[in-house]
């Protein structure tokens, strides 16, 4: 026994986390190739099929707008600026939950802090797991949205400016959420009611003002409701959002601006690098009292109270057997037992109340101008869109969650393909209770014609039914037992095939009752749907429930076989 | 900057809450270089949380807590380079081999590469990591990742070793091995801070026992002085469920 160890760690430690990470990376890869060829290379298949079709999905659009100049001039900065600063809502919270997890909670952090680590290196590790982990999937979509805005003009280096600006991008929310994450832990209320009247209080406030700012637009004509919808949505123009700095250059690349496109690409990169290095200086720096402070909320302090779960699937699943009943009530439980669960749930569902309250109230008559008809399908696509989201996000990862506990649910006298049928039942309840809710609001403030209504709400159905059986049955099919991290879970590969597949399948059907909408655009507004209409749409919620049952069939023959 | 004179192990007045809830109370404890103390306590007591104290994951919320004369922190490289921390569960890369964790290890602490074969060669013969080193350590058993952990601690040679229930999982053969192992380490001038729920290797091992309950060391001493502090002449599980007992009371 030496007195002083003879030791010279290194004073950086980044590069060494960072190469044993890919050494991880490379061995999963050999064992992945090894174990099951066939598996990953139908996955890069299908993932390739998918990614080639987005493309070809955007360069459409963006081949639409160029042939209507006038309108892309005004229509594509707003754009631009709308899906970045939606981009960056959604990666900053996604960051932040994966950033909390990574060091709060999981056992890897905590480890290396006992070794010759500094919380400066593994701030700086887990900043760069999170960026990746978060945002790799947004990257894959992104590359082809961007990909077809370069295809549009004539020269090769926009493909390279295009990207640039997508990557020099993501690590502005994933600086934001660092610093959420930290603060969450750091000063979030640590009893639960005071926790949740903090979230409720601040959703509700924010719900009641954008709410009654959007009533006060009433009846108006589509016009004046898209003027003040616009001027009130003008603060995403500002030129202090990263959005805008994306935006506006690529509105300049496209212009042939090279200069102007350049400085703000330099702009968004000098951005980003400073509030990376804010952002995990400041992390690291207090560290230890967020750490400590966590710790106090896994320590068991921040409970839900059981008997309000209990109450709550009493109440919703009365009618189901009992087993599936217990198996609901034990999903439920967990879920609001997981702050970094439902915080998610709130913030989506806040978007989607903002986006319901937000929209014109079109009581008055267009006659034949089609956006009697056009307006609700974009609102059936948006509608889409947030509940694909929800459940890639949710309802994704619901069979890998079972993976402590399938030793003890395959003793049970039943298939574990039944445990799948539990969850469906449960995710499809809430996902179609929140869907069918909005859409039935949506139409009643459109003023749909009723046959019309009844049509988007049975596509609604459909969809939710699509959506929650390509996320069970995939979520079975591609299950990660060793992980506990819902978050990290819906962020692997199978969530991202999963996110690419409902993605795939929603522009196939909202195609279909895009094709049935833009026949009938030109009947009077009283007019329910014509026949063929109804048969599209009705082919579109066939074809729906088909594809679900098919992944349904995929992911339980895949959990009868596993061996827990 | 080695520490000698300090004790290995110095918590002084330290106190650690939750919350409203109290996990450690006003602790103060001394452990030096040549001992093996083991760490009792119902659960619940406060154990982990002193160890956590003590390898400077946790802030104590009073006192101060030095390890080798160090003050221990998260960035606290002087101590941690004295210090290891086997935890209760035990943490593994699952997609490295456990040799490539325990080069990883040994890298993370600058030791060169002769050094580090030898050593490993070493531990790797005492603790039988031969037959599963090449393996991804996602197909070990709890025994096999304690094993490794284990040895990736001892790697850099600590001055003090801090183990969290050690022997949970571990084969009799292989118990036998790390019981001589800690007594060999504290023979050789180092110290053991064992917590554990065994009570007969803490008894068999161990040269002084502290016993926590409900955040409060309520005995500490040889197994000589408990046993005249619990007015009993039996085994240490007797004294324990006295002590603990009679507290709850």
């Amino acid at each position: 026994m030496t007195d002083v160890p003879l030791i010279s760690p290194p004073r950086v430690l980044l590069g060494l986390l960072l190469r044993i990470r890919a050494k991880a990376f490379m061995n999963s890869f050999r064992q992945a190739i090894d174990q099951g060829p066939l598996r990953l290379t139908a996955t890069v298949v299908l993932v390739a099929i998918v990614w080639f079709g987005l493309y070809g999905l955007f360069w459409l659009v963006f081949d639409q707008f160029k042939r209507t100049p006038l309108e892309a001039t005004v229509a594509m900065p707003l754009v631009f600026n709308f899906f970045f600063v939606a981009i960056l809502v959604m990666l900053t919270f996604s960051n932040a939950i994966i950033a909390y997890g990574a060091l709060y909670t999981r056992k890897e952090a905590p480890y290396l802090l006992t070794l010759p680590a500094t919380t400066l290196d593994v701030v700086s590790l887990k900043y760069l797991e999170s960026l990746g982990l978060a945002s790799w999937s947004l990257i894959l979509l992104g590359i082809p949205l961007m990909l077809a805005i370069a295809d549009q003009t004539e020269d090769t280096v926009f493909y390279f400016l295009f990207i640039a600006f997508f990557l020099a991008f993501i690590p502005i929310p994933g600086g934001l959420g660092l610093l959420l994450a930290w603060l969450a832990a750091r000063y979030f209320p640590r009893r639960w009611t005071k926790g949740a009247t903090w979230i409720g209080g601040v959703t509700v406030a924010v719900f009641v003002v954008w709410g009654l700012r959007g009533l006060q637009l009433g009846e108006s004509a589509t016009e004046t409701w898209l003027r003040s919808f616009l001027e009130r949505m003008s603060f995403v123009e500002s030129a202090f959002l990263p959005n805008y700095w994306v935006a506006t250059g690529i509105d300049h690349a496209l212009q042939q601006k090279f200069g102007v496109a350049a400085l703000y690409l330099g702009v968004t990169i000098a951005n980003a690098l400073f509030l990376s290095w804010l952002a995990v200086t400041v992390v690291s720096a207090g560290h230890a009292r967020a750490y400590d402070r966590a710790c106090s909320f896994n320590d068991g302090v921040y409970r839900v109270p059981s008997s309000s779960a209990g109450g709550l699937v009493g109440g919703l699943f009365f009618w189901l057997p009992h087993a599936l009943r217990l198996m609901a009530a034990k999903d439920l439980r967990s879920f609001l037992r997981d702050p970094t669960q439902w915080s998610q749930l709130v913030i989506l569902f806040g978007l989607l109340a903002l986006y319901l309250t937000n929209m014109p109230t079109l009581r008055l008559h267009f006659g034949g101008t089609g956006w009697f008809l056009i307006i609700p399908f974009l609102n059936l696509c948006a509608v889409s869109l947030i509940l694909a989201t929800f459940t890639c996000r949710f309802v994704y990862p619901l069979p890998s969650m079972e993976g402590h506990t399938l030793w003890l649910i395959s003793l049970l006298p039943t298939p574990l393909s039944r445990l799948l049928i539990a969850k469906f039942v449960f995710a499809m309840i809430v996902t179609s209770g929140v869907g069918l809710s909005a859409m039935l609001l949506a139409s009643w403030m459109l003023d749909l014609e009723p046959l019309w209504a009844v049509t988007h709400l049975v596509v609604t159905a459909a969809i939710c039914f699509v959506l929650c059986a390509l996320a069970i049955g995939l979520g079975a099919r591609f299950p990660i037992f060793k992980e506990p991290n819902a978050a990290r879970i819906a962020n692997g590969i199978g969530g991202t095939v999963n996110l690419l597949i409902s993605v795939a399948v929603l522009a196939a059907l909202l195609s279909i009752v895009g094709v049935a909408t833009w026949h009938s655009r030109n009947a009077p507004s009283t007019y329910g749907p014509s026949y063929s209409a109804l048969l599209l749409c009705g082919c579109a919620a066939i074809l729906a429930i088909l594809i679900g049952l098919a992944a349904l069939r995929i992911g339980a023959r895949h959990f009868d076989h596993i061996q827990p | 900057m080695n520490g000698n004179g300090h004790p290995a192990i110095d918590l002084h007045g330290v106190s650690k809450s939750f919350g409203k809830h109290v996990a450690v109370r006003d602790l103060t404890l001394r452990v030096n270089r040549g001992e093996l103390f083991a760490f009792l306590g119902p659960n619940g007591a406060g154990k982990t949380t002193t160890i956590r104290m003590i390898v400077g994951l946790l802030r104590p919320d009073a006192g101060t807590v030095t390890v080798c004369g160090h003050a221990i922190g998260l960035n606290g490289t002087h101590a941690k380079a004295q210090l290891a921390y086997v935890p209760d569960q035990p943490f593994l890369y699952d997609k490295l081999t456990g040799r490539e964790f325990l080069y990883f290890v040994a890298e993370m602490y600058g030791i060169s590469t002769e050094r580090r074969d030898r050593i490993l060669a070493e531990l790797s013969r005492r603790l039988q990591l031969g037959g599963f080193l090449n393996q991804l350590t996602e197909s070990y058993s709890h025994g096999m990742k304690q094993r490794v952990v284990l040895a990736a601690a001892l790697l850099h040679q600590p001055t003090v070793l801090v183990v969290d229930e050690p022997m949970v999982g571990l084969d009799p053969r292989t118990i036998r091995e790390v019981k001589d192992l800690f007594i060999e380490h504290a023979k050789n001038g180092g110290t053991v801070f064992m917590s554990t729920h065994t009570l007969d290797i803490a008894e068999a091992v161990s040269t002084r026992i502290g016993i926590i309950h409900q955040g409060e060391l309520i005995a500490m001493g040889t197994l000589d002085d408990l046993r005249t502090q619990a007015s009993r002449q039996h085994s240490l599980e007797e004294i324990f469920l006295q002590l603990t007992e009679t507290n709850d009371d």
